[in-house]
């Protein structure tokens, strides 16, 4: 299984290292949500820097669905979903596979997305480890729910509409988690902070053991 | 076809333009942080109103200028040719890394003035969204269609972008929020740089924008060899094809037409 | 280092890169577009639709 893992992302993330979608789309598409949810919020910069972490991960959380999408766009081309199930590469295998890529991807942007909030929003991480140990466990979960409900919705017509809404509420927990623990790190409470890293550890376990077990039947039910 | 008959030769001027472009950023640059005076009211930040301006008249104007210009000559069907689709292209390009140095240099200058790196003022605003068009511009740009079809595309999408130029133009004057008003443009202007000064400012306009046209020609000499090398490969991958089955000869030409129409240069 | 000076090398420091860059490309497509003149040495060109 973890061969196969290593097989599948290295070829995901060889196929991104080539078209670059995600630094050409998905970049700027976070940085578009910052901007947008900038014009929305108003000038003031007190609200904004109170806002701010909840604006993060609500860039993120868009721009994971994006990242998902072309996840599984990927194999959406004639018949490369079942030569993927034919070649005898362990399902989960599959699944670990995808969600690593995707969530190296999620790293990488968390990277940037931290930069730009910081820059346009004025705002200060004072507990630095909290924000990162956050990004970390959120990336699991994010990475392993969306690959999951990628799968569901993959082969469908309809699944650009309907992959957000399958998975966004799914990812609510990540958002509210993500956002109270960042406004610790911002304020520097570290043990209110701790608490809501709680929530996101069995969120991300929960997901990877789900995932590792139904990916393989939800594949087979396509 | 040969296909070093497709791509122009390499002119002359474009590398004196270069040559030229590179001693007038070293002069603005030698006047700019040593020559001049610091400002009564700023002090040494004001050397960064040496660069900043031109930046963003470059990213503003000439990019968004030609980006315009180029994309609306193609579409026109009595001037369309792949030159100013390509033209366009780049200029959008080298626009985006200019637009980010605008921001780049702006946002040094303000975080000692201000006291923050950003603010969401107009001016700022707009311009970081006209590099966010901007990229989106490139991203489309990226993704591999027929290249009639993707100029069409591309030209579209530019005029989209260039809608932003003037907004960012006017926003200092129809919101006054925190970014000042125009310079040397600006209705009633004040003008309160003097000697040494100005010729600093007026020579860094200059250098830049011999950057800009230089960097524009480079980029424009990219684009059409990587149009051409496209094309290479694919009738070199037709012909290979063709020549492994006999019936498909007459059918022949009509691929590598097909690629030059709508294309001149 | 104070404000100014990051600018300047920000700025300077940006085009530099960007022109050798730019420069780099044009070189290697160049080198591209003759290998894929002669229909036979194909290897090291960049594949049709990559954007450098």
């Amino acid at each position: 299984m973890w061969h196969d893992a290593v097989l599948v992302a290295g070829k995901d993330i060889r196929i991104e290292a080539r078209s670059r979608v995600a630094l050409w789309q998905v970049v700027p598409f976070a940085f578009l949500v910052l901007v947008l949810l900038a014009f929305a919020i108003g000038p003031d910069q007190a609200t904004l820097r109170h806002a701010a972490p909840g604006i993060f991960w609500v860039a993120l959380l868009f721009s994971t669905v994006l990242a998902i999408q072309r996840s599984v766009a990927v194999e959406s081309g004639e018949g490369t979903r079942d030569g993927l199930r034919l070649s005898g590469i362990d399902p989960a295998g599959i699944f670990l596979g995808k969600a690593a890529a995707v969530g190296l991807q999620l790293l990488a942007l968390q990277v940037v997305l931290w930069a730009g909030v910081t820059f346009l929003f004025d705002v200060h991480v004072h507990v630095v480890w909290l924000a990162m140990v956050a990004s970390l466990l959120a990336t699991v979960g994010l990475a392993c729910a969306g690959v999951l409900y990628g799968a569901l919705s993959a082969g469908l017509r309809v699944r650009d509409t309907l992959l957000p809404l399958l998975v966004l509420p799914v990812l609510a927990p990540v958002l509210l988690a993500g956002s109270k623990v960042w406004e610790a790190a911002l304020s520097g409470s570290t043990s209110s902070g701790t608490q809501w890293l709680k929530i996101l550890v069995p969120f991300a376990v929960i997901y990877l053991v789900v995932g590792i077990v139904l990916y393989g039947p939800l594949q087979e039910a396509a | 076809m040969s296909a070093s008959s497709l791509v122009p030769p390499r002119p002359r001027w474009l590398d004196v333009v270069g040559v030229l472009g590179l001693v007038a950023t070293g002069v603005t640059v030698w006047l700019g942080l040593w020559v001049t005076p610091p400002d009564v009211v700023q002090g040494n930040l004001a050397r960064l109103l040496y660069i900043h301006p031109p930046l963003a008249t470059v990213a503003l104007y000439w990019a968004g200028g030609v980006a315009a210009g180029g994309s609306l000559l193609y579409l026109w069907p009595r001037t369309r040719s792949f030159f100013w689709d390509r033209l366009a292209a780049s200029a959008v390009e080298v626009g985006a890394v200019f637009s980010a140095l605008t921001l780049a240099t702006g946002s040094l200058w303000g975080r000692p003035v201000w006291g923050v790196w950003w603010t969401w003022d107009a001016r700022l605003t707009s311009t970081a969204l006209l590099l966010l068009l901007e990229i989106g511009y490139l991203a489309l740009r990226r993704v591999p269609a027929d290249p009639a079809v993707r100029a069409r595309r591309c030209a579209v999408a530019a005029l989209l972008v260039a809608i932003d130029v003037p907004i960012v133009h006017f926003s200092v004057q129809w919101w006054q929020t925190l970014h000042q008003g125009g310079t040397v443009l600006d209705p009633g202007f004040d003008l309160h740089v003097h000697g040494i000064m100005l010729w600093t400012l007026g020579l860094g306009f200059v250098a830049f924008s011999l950057v800009f046209v230089w960097l524009l020609g480079v980029r424009y000499q990219v684009e059409v060899l990587q149009d051409a090398v496209g094309g290479q490969e694919l009738e070199v991958s037709l012909a290979e094809r063709w020549s492994e089955d006999p019936e498909l000869v007459g059918v022949g030409g009509s691929g590598a037409e097909a690629h030059e129409r709508g294309g001149a240069p | 280092m104070s404000y100014v000076d990051a600018g300047y090398a920000v700025a300077l420091a940006t085009l530099f890169v960007y022109a050798v860059g730019l420069v780099v490309r044009r070189r290697r497509w160049e080198r591209a577009l003759r290998a894929s003149e002669r229909p036979v040495a194909e290897t090291g060109a960049p594949s049709h639709g990559e954007r450098s």
